[in-house]
């Protein structure tokens, strides 16, 4: 078991790519991370930090290593408790938004909680709620086209907090908007996570983002060379 | 650069392999079908013609009469005639045997006193055996068979041979083996030969013979020979070369081929759904990489002609396997068409393979690539029209279709509307072509709604999924409803398989009620005794004084007589109803449509007037009033028309006249059916045994009760319409593989939000639920406008098709009971279609799905 406010704990994971395995994605990986905690993880493309994303919400498996979340160790789940795991615990946020193109702002919220077999009318008012306090009150009906980038992104992140799961895991999500709007984002995650005291797992490129974090992780070539506890302003 | 793009193509070929074969599979069907019908037709055809030549001998003309035959006086008259060198009387009956499965055997009466000139090639000395000639022309009972139906039942000289005749079971005694070639080949071989005038008794012919086969003088002119013939004998004999013989048969069994030739082109057009499908998707699915050739350099037409030389080569290549396909259907459809020629028309044929018509295959070759043509050109088009800098931007935004289009909506609209009224208004005189544009306009106009429809329909399904199936329904419905164009393809694909099944359905229907109401009409007495399990038998018929035993059963109160034949009109041969006029017109007082039943009854029972089918009024152009002039064996024969009704015997028109007026002017007096109206109390299955054992030991009677005698009319029309059948369920698999292939494609398209999905919780079996839901919604929106559709091209053909093909005029009845059966039925289809793409969902890769581009 990890230790009782570790929410992810890797042991020694690495993950191969490649017919023969010749990518070394991650290598003997030790990691802990706590609840509550903002961790963001910085590295040169080809770094890793996807791929360690994709394993600690159990998409994709290690070649060795264990890792456990909330007390489970997900190499000893099936494909369908990880799933259930991710839509109860795991709430995620991408560069490019992904949301459902077909469904308006309100339905693409509520749809994690409609997948956990809620009710709509129940699903959708909390997810009424959830928009509210992502500042979107107005644009429930809007399908994604009908929204700026901005704006779609804090939908993605309404759905991914519906539930308000214990980890959020965000990769790259001001990658697509411009600064002023990513600024915008990540002041709504701080005032979330005061909110919600989620773990945030957040992947960057952007400094200005992960000053946002309490702890640095900068991976390169698969390896952590760096994990520091930033000074907050 | 052609072949760069060439490369460019045959990358794409080898990547999306499912995508080519789902393709290449619509063309396949479609070019199948559509050869296998050609070809089947042609073989049919040709194994008409080929029975007749053979049974002719070395003939160069043939005189006949229609089915009563005539005269034997008249060969007299025509060994006189000069330049006619031989003059052979024939009678040809197909009878029934006892042998072991009770085989058909052709019999062949020929005048076994002469030295059979016309037949050289199959008595030719070395391989004719008569083992006692003096016996073999003396003895009545005399057969020679042809040596394969010899062999086939161990057949040896002087064994008996039980045959079915006009009197009951006559054994005949085998006294010779003939060649099976030439006319010995007929028939699949089983031949036989008796003596012309044994065949006139045993076959109830009297003093009549079938056909007088003629070899003529090659050195004098064979027309001044007929026209001499023609002129010399009475006008109802015809003087006929034996290939034109066989075009009459042709002539009789065309509507069959029209039909199904309609039909084949409907089973091709779902084919160019299923490739205008593809070709839309793969535009769809190449954004980017045509973005990238732009931006190298390739131009605007560049593009459209790769698209379109892709076409070109996946139609070639479909169409060549198409082919081959269909060459191997055409064995199994000749087969149907032979045994529906037989029921149907009396016919017989020779069985032959498929002939292999290079001209068809061009055809069907020319067809499959312009079909493909077709389907890929507005993809091709909307290919080259992109806008580069938008494709290389982000192909996500590239997936959004446009929906309906106010234009569009409307000349669908107009379409569909015009369609409908040209059927309901125009006239029939405007010919087939312009007609079948009717139906062309109705279904265009439909296609060009269905985007609406979709529209409308996702609108009215999304909440009723939603409930029934959650949030997986609601992304089904969304699902088919975001890309109007690729769903318009799929649901158009299952419009056109359903509204074929349905069209057809309605229309099979429609003859069947108006049949039956018909003879509810005419035909309502408690029993119907006939000779045979067919339409039409050529052979069996009953005698008047069987006809008179039966009447004198205990518990009958009126029996009818009714000889049911066919005699040749305007070129053509048209069904003759030779009644007892006045019982039939007393017992049946508003069968007719057209003209005063007292009149008509007591004018006709005098033989002074004819009543005809509405059909054959339509078709030849003789209404109430007219007079109808017959040229019968005996002399011509004018009265005037007395009566028109609704009947549906014969799709060339029917005539009623009495029996006595046929008597007299074709010296015929057999008959085919005799009805019976029974005393009151009386039981009708009582009265079938007394009436079978009246007949027994004579001949062969078939008994129906009126109930009965609808049901097995019900049956031959099902059995007409058999190959309908078959293509009907080749329309809905061919809709089913455009089903597989958009949801296939519907899957990868989707790949990245079927990740995203799965990564915020969706587990594989609400994604698989997901692509099932889709289809549930494609094919129930393919239902609903299959059912329009259906009802459309059902009015169609009961107001169209039905008057061309046979002139009749048919009630529209919509088979309701046949949606309700097909709906599970479909929707089991569809479901088991989209089966495999729900699994290509679900084993989805969902890191990659997520980072896919």
């Amino acid at each position: 078991m990890a230790p009782r406010d570790a929410i992810v704990s890797l042991k020694q994971v690495s993950k191969l790519f490649g017919v023969d395995g010749g990518v070394h994605a991650l290598k003997c990986i030790d990691l802990e991370i706590n609840l509550g905690e903002r961790v963001a993880v910085m590295g040169p493309s080809g770094s890793g930090k996807s791929t360690l994303l994709n394993l600690i919400c159990g998409l994709d498996v290690p070649t060795t290593g264990s890792i456990t979340f909330d007390g489970f160790d997900l190499s000893k789940l099936s494909d369908d408790e990880c799933t259930r795991l991710r839509r109860e615990k795991i709430g995620m946020v991408f560069q490019t938004f992904n949301l459902l193109p077909t469904l308006s702002a309100l339905e693409n919220v509520s749809f994690p909680l409609r997948l956990q077999g809620q009710r709509s009318h129940v699903a959708e008012e909390r997810a009424r709620a959830m928009l509210e306090r992502v500042g979107l009150k107005e644009r429930n009906s809007h399908r994604p086209d009908e929204l700026s980038g901005g704006e779609r992104q804090r939908v993605a992140l309404a759905r991914a907090l519906i539930f308000e799961p214990p980890l959020l895991l965000a990769d790259e999500p001001t990658g697509n908007l411009d600064s002023a709007t990513g600024e915008e984002i990540l002041h709504l995650l701080d005032d979330l996570h005061r909110r919600l005291n989620m773990t945030i797992f957040l992947v960057t490129h952007n400094e200005l983002a992960a000053a946002h974090c309490e702890r640095l992780l900068i991976l390169r070539d698969g390896q952590i060379v760096k994990d520091e506890f930033l000074e907050r302003n | 650069m052609f072949r760069a793009l060439a490369l460019i193509t045959s990358r794409q070929w080898q990547q999306h392999k499912l995508r080519l074969a789902l393709t290449m599979l619509g063309i396949v069907l479609g070019v199948a079908v559509f050869f296998a019908v050609q070809t089947a037709n042609i073989t049919l055809v040709s194994s008409f013609q080929v029975t007749i030549e053979k049974l002719a001998g070395s003939a160069t003309l043939q005189v006949t009469a229609g089915e009563a035959g005539f005269p034997q006086e008249t060969l007299k008259t025509i060994r006189a005639i000069p330049g006619v060198v031989i003059a052979e009387p024939v009678i040809e009956v197909v009878a029934r045997t006892s042998l072991p499965d009770q085989p058909n055997l052709l019999i062949m009466g020929l005048d076994t006193a002469s030295d059979q000139k016309l037949h050289e090639d199959m008595f030719d000395e070395a391989t004719l055996e008569i083992s006692n000639p003096l016996a073999f022309l003396t003895k009545t009972d005399s057969i020679a068979l042809s040596r394969a139906f010899a062999e086939q039942y161990g057949l040896k000289h002087n064994d008996l041979l039980p045959v079915f005749t006009q009197k009951g079971r006559q054994d005949f005694t085998v006294r010779g083996f003939f060649k099976p070639t030439g006319a010995g080949a007929v028939f699949g071989g089983n031949v036989a030969i008796v003596d012309v005038f044994a065949a006139q008794t045993a076959f109830g012919r009297g003093a009549t013979f079938d056909r007088v086969d003629i070899k003529t003088d090659p050195n004098s002119s064979l027309d001044s020979i007929q026209q001499n013939l023609r002129e010399r004998l009475p006008p109802g004999l015809h003087v006929e070369r034996p290939s034109r013989r066989g075009e009459g048969i042709e002539n009789a069994t065309a509507s069959m081929n029209l039909g199904l030739t309609i039909v084949s082109f409907l089973a091709l057009t779902i084919g160019v759904f299923i490739i205008f499908n593809s070709f839309g998707i793969s535009v769809n699915q190449r954004w980017k990489e045509i973005g990238i050739l732009r931006s190298l350099g390739v131009g605007r037409s560049q593009v459209q002609q790769m698209f379109l030389g892709e076409a070109v080569v996946m139609g070639l290549l479909g169409s060549v396997i198409g082919i081959v396909v269909g060459f191997y259907l055409a064995k199994a459809a000749t087969k149907v068409m032979s045994s529906i020629a037989a029921a149907i028309y009396g016919y017989v044929s020779t069985p032959q393979p498929p002939q292999f018509r290079w001209d068809y295959a061009a055809t069907a070759l020319g067809v499959g690539i312009f079909s493909s043509l077709l389907a890929a050109w507005l993809p091709a088009r909307a290919a080259s029209r992109l806008n580069p800098v938008l494709a290389l931007h982000n192909i996500e935004t590239q997936q959004r279709e446009t929906g309906s289009g106010r234009v569009r909506f409307m000349i669908g609209l107009m379409l569909v509307i015009s369609g409908v009224a040209l059927t309901r208004f125009s006239t029939p005189r405007v010919g087939l072509m312009i007609q079948c544009l009717y139906a062309v306009a109705i279904q265009l106009g439909l296609i060009l709604l269905l985007p609406a429809m979709i529209a409308i329909s996702a609108r009215v399904l999304r909440p009723v999924m939603g409930r029934l199936f959650g949030i997986e329904g609601v992304i089904g419905v969304d699902t088919m409803a975001r890309a109007p164009r690729r769903t318009a393809a799929t649901v158009g694909a299952l419009m056109i398989g359903l509204s074929f099944v349905f069209a057809n359905g309605a229309f099979i229907q429609s003859q069947k009620r108006a049949l039956n109401r018909s003879l509810d009409r005419a035909v309502n007495t408690d029993l119907l005794v006939t000779t045979s399990e067919q339409v039409r038998s050529r052979t069996y018929h009953f005698t008047e004084e069987i006809a008179g035993r039966v009447a004198a059963v205990p518990g009958v109160k009126r029996a009818e007589n009714l000889r049911v034949t066919a005699i040749p009109y305007g070129g053509d041969e048209v069904a003759l109803l030779a009644h007892d006029m006045d019982a039939w017109l007393t017992r049946a007082p508003d069968v007719l449509d057209e003209g005063d039943t007292s009149t008509a009854r007591s004018l006709t029972a005098r033989g002074e007037g004819f009543v005809i089918s509405r059909n054959f009024s339509t078709r030849w152009g003789v209404g109430l009033g007219d007079s109808l002039r017959l040229e019968t064996p005996v002399g011509t024969l004018v009265r005037p028309v007395l009566g028109v009704l609704e009947y549906y015997h014969s799709e060339k028109g029917t005539i009623f006249m009495d029996r006595e007026v046929y008597k007299e002017f074709w010296r015929d007096n057999m008959l085919d059916y005799i009805l019976l109206t029974l005393n009151e109390n009386v039981e009708p299955e009582a009265i079938k045994s007394q009436v079978q054992a009246a007949i027994a030991g004579e001949q062969q009677a078939f008994i129906y009760t009126h109930q009965e005698y609808k049901e097995w009319v019900t049956r031959l029309i099902d059995q007409f319409f058999t190959l309908t059948y078959l293509q009907m369920i080749v329309a809905i698999l061919v809709a089913a593989l455009g089903l597989i292939n958009t949801l296939v494609i519907s899957v990868s398209e989707r790949r990245r939000e079927i990740g995203v999905i799965r990564a915020i919780g969706g587990l594989r079996k609400q994604v698989r639920k997901m692509v099932l839901l889709e289809a549930v919604a494609m094919t129930m929106v393919g239902i609903a406008a299959g059912i329009l559709s259906g009802v459309l091209n059902a009015y169609f053909l009961v107001r169209t098709a039905a008057t061309i093909i046979a002139g009749f005029t048919l009630p529209l009845e919509f088979p309701f009971a046949m949606v309700f059966v097909a709906m599970p039925a479909v929707l089991m289809v569809a479901l088991l279609a989209a089966w495999w793409p729900a699994r290509r969902a679900v084993r989805l890769r969902v890191v990659e799905a997520i980072g896919y581009e």
